[in-house]
């Protein structure tokens, strides 16, 4: 399905982050607040310009209507609190994207903000098990964090197409060398295979630099009509796609492979909406939940073979100097996790030019992805054009 | 961690706890279905009936647990956890404990294994 209409109609125009660490000392809300304001500065923007406020959160974090209320942002015409984890983090642009362009908001800031190292671990060291139906099959083996899940498919994967865990760690240290580049990257000293290999065992085959950073910090991104973005401080990025669902999972009954992900339904929509192909894109943030998830989404976004994921990592594609530089920013295994919103961040600075160090020449056009697909049988994912 | 089982889940909950692996058969279209669900995917028909399973599948894969995630596996850890396809159910995949060191596509068994005075898990052993 095509979306000339909605194609590049609107545009990510502002970006703010709070700084990233592993005890943020304040509440989700002042997160939240800092970020917003922080993207409405980076647009040329304020509070009294946004009429729409729209967040993804698990339970763990502060609603759009709260933040709203404590900036002072009196008449808020639009809101999204939308339930949910990784999977719907590039939907809450996109909805914030399809507001703008149908009239009902003019300006709305999108926002994820998270104490989740220092207050509700996301890997799932000591907290409530999820409340969900599937859960209750898996939970009374010890099967309930998000490591053991996608362990259980990164060894379906190894087990199908002989996918080695020298994969995984070539993804680790490429995606470090980004962050080394990064400031704003909690983990900025290199590291090396062999320190991958030695890393110890969280859930097999996942060592510890398999996991992305559980992280305490906020981000949040201003949307608004292409039009007005070109008249604001930044340079424009447009949204050229924006797409969410992607059918099932293994565990609504409908999906007997469990090395496919939600992403190979979603992308030829995807592609569609923008009028691109997978060659076409210059850069890609693509959900590293874990290392596993980057290498299955290679397949499914339709940058390599099925099965070829690992390999094509291992060959350099990936890397910062390869035609399909990923996580420049060192993704969440090395800059930090915020839920998703982060490769957004980091598509729209390489598309401004504005990367640094890490910059790819040249960017016109990227993907950013949510996380593919397991645990909800969902996923989202945007692509984003430079507006020059 | 005791399960949670819901108004959908109940009765194979029940079944386990008479040592009998069940899955859910579309009375419409034949199609079996797990986790248990009041609807049919494939025609959408809510009439359906419990079938006995033989209770033997194939190891898809298995994940090797160190971190403790909850003080309940303090003491467990390391501990495996198999994911089964089951042989006479191909789209249905369970989930399970496991000694020793799985193989791809070993054949195994359930294995019902009374773990308190109200509660029995399947666990999978080499078939």
């Amino acid at each position: 399905m095509s979306a000339p209409g909605f194609r590049d109609r609107t545009a990510v125009a502002g970006v703010g982050y709070t700084p990233f660490s592993k005890n943020s000392g304040v509440s989700t809300l002042t997160l939240a607040a800092r970020a917003v304001l922080a993207a409405l500065e980076d647009a040329g923007l304020g509070p009294d310009d946004v009429d729409g406020l729209a967040t993804h959160r698990v339970g763990d974090s502060a609603a759009p209507w709260l933040v709203a209320s404590a900036l002072g942002i009196r008449e808020p015409s639009w809101y999204l609190d939308q339930f949910g984890g990784g999977s719907v983090s590039h939907s809450v642009v996109g909805q914030a994207a399809l507001a703008v362009a149908s009239g009902i908001a003019r300006t709305v800031v999108c926002y994820r903000a998270i104490n989740a190292r220092s207050e509700f671990r996301m890997g799932g060291t000591g907290r409530a098990v999820p409340v969900s139906p599937e859960v209750q099959y898996q939970a009374p083996y010890g099967f309930f964090a998000p490591p053991q899940q996608y362990a259980m498919y990164a060894r379906a994967h190894m087990l199908k197409y002989g996918t080695k865990e020298e994969h995984f760690g070539r993804l680790a240290v490429t995606q470090r060398a980004n962050a080394v580049k990064n400031p704003r990257a909690l983990m900025r000293d290199p590291i090396t295979l062999d320190d991958y290999l030695s890393s110890r065992w969280i859930a097999e085959p996942f060592r510890l630099l398999d996991c992305c950073l559980e992280t305490d910090g906020a981000c949040a991104l201003v949307v608004t009509t292409a039009e007005r973005a070109r008249d604001l401080r930044q340079p424009a990025v447009t949204i050229s796609a924006a797409a969410w669902g992607g059918g099932d999972s293994f565990l609504s009954g409908g999906r007997a492979d469990v090395t496919v992900t939600a992403a190979a339904e979603l992308a030829p929509r995807l592609y569609a909406m923008a009028g691109v192909r997978p060659r076409d894109i210059d850069v890609a943030q693509i959900y590293d939940c874990f290392t596993y998830s980057v290498i299955v989404q290679l397949e499914d976004y339709g940058f390599c073979g099925k099965g070829e994921g690992g390999p094509f990592v291992a060959d350099g594609h990936t890397s910062l100097d390869g035609d399909l530089p990923v996580n420049t920013h060192g993704g969440f295994l090395s800059e930090g996790y915020v839920h998703g919103i982060n490769h957004i961040a980091e598509a729209v600075s390489q598309l401004r030019g504005q990367a640094g160090d890490r910059q790819v020449p040249g960017a016109e056009v990227a993907l950013s992805t949510a996380q593919p697909g397991y645990i909800l049988p969902a996923t989202s994912a945007l692509i984003l054009r430079a507006d020059r | 961690m005791r399960p949670v089982p819901d108004r959908d889940s109940a009765a194979w909950w029940e079944a386990v706890r008479r040592h009998e692996l069940t899955v859910q058969v579309c009375d419409d279209c034949g199609t079996p279905r797990f986790p248990a669900r009041a609807v049919c995917h494939r025609c959408r028909s809510f009439a359906w009936s419990w079938r006995p399973a033989a209770g033997t599948g194939r190891v898809v894969s298995w994940v090797v647990t160190h971190q403790v995630f909850a003080p309940a596996f303090a003491g467990a850890v390391p501990y495996t956890v198999v994911l089964v396809r089951l042989d006479d159910a191909e789209d249905c995949l369970m989930h399970g404990g496991f000694t020793g060191t799985p193989s791809a596509d070993l054949p195994v068994r359930a294995r019902f294994d009374d773990v308190g005075d109200d509660l029995t898990l399947v666990n999978w052993v080499p078939a």
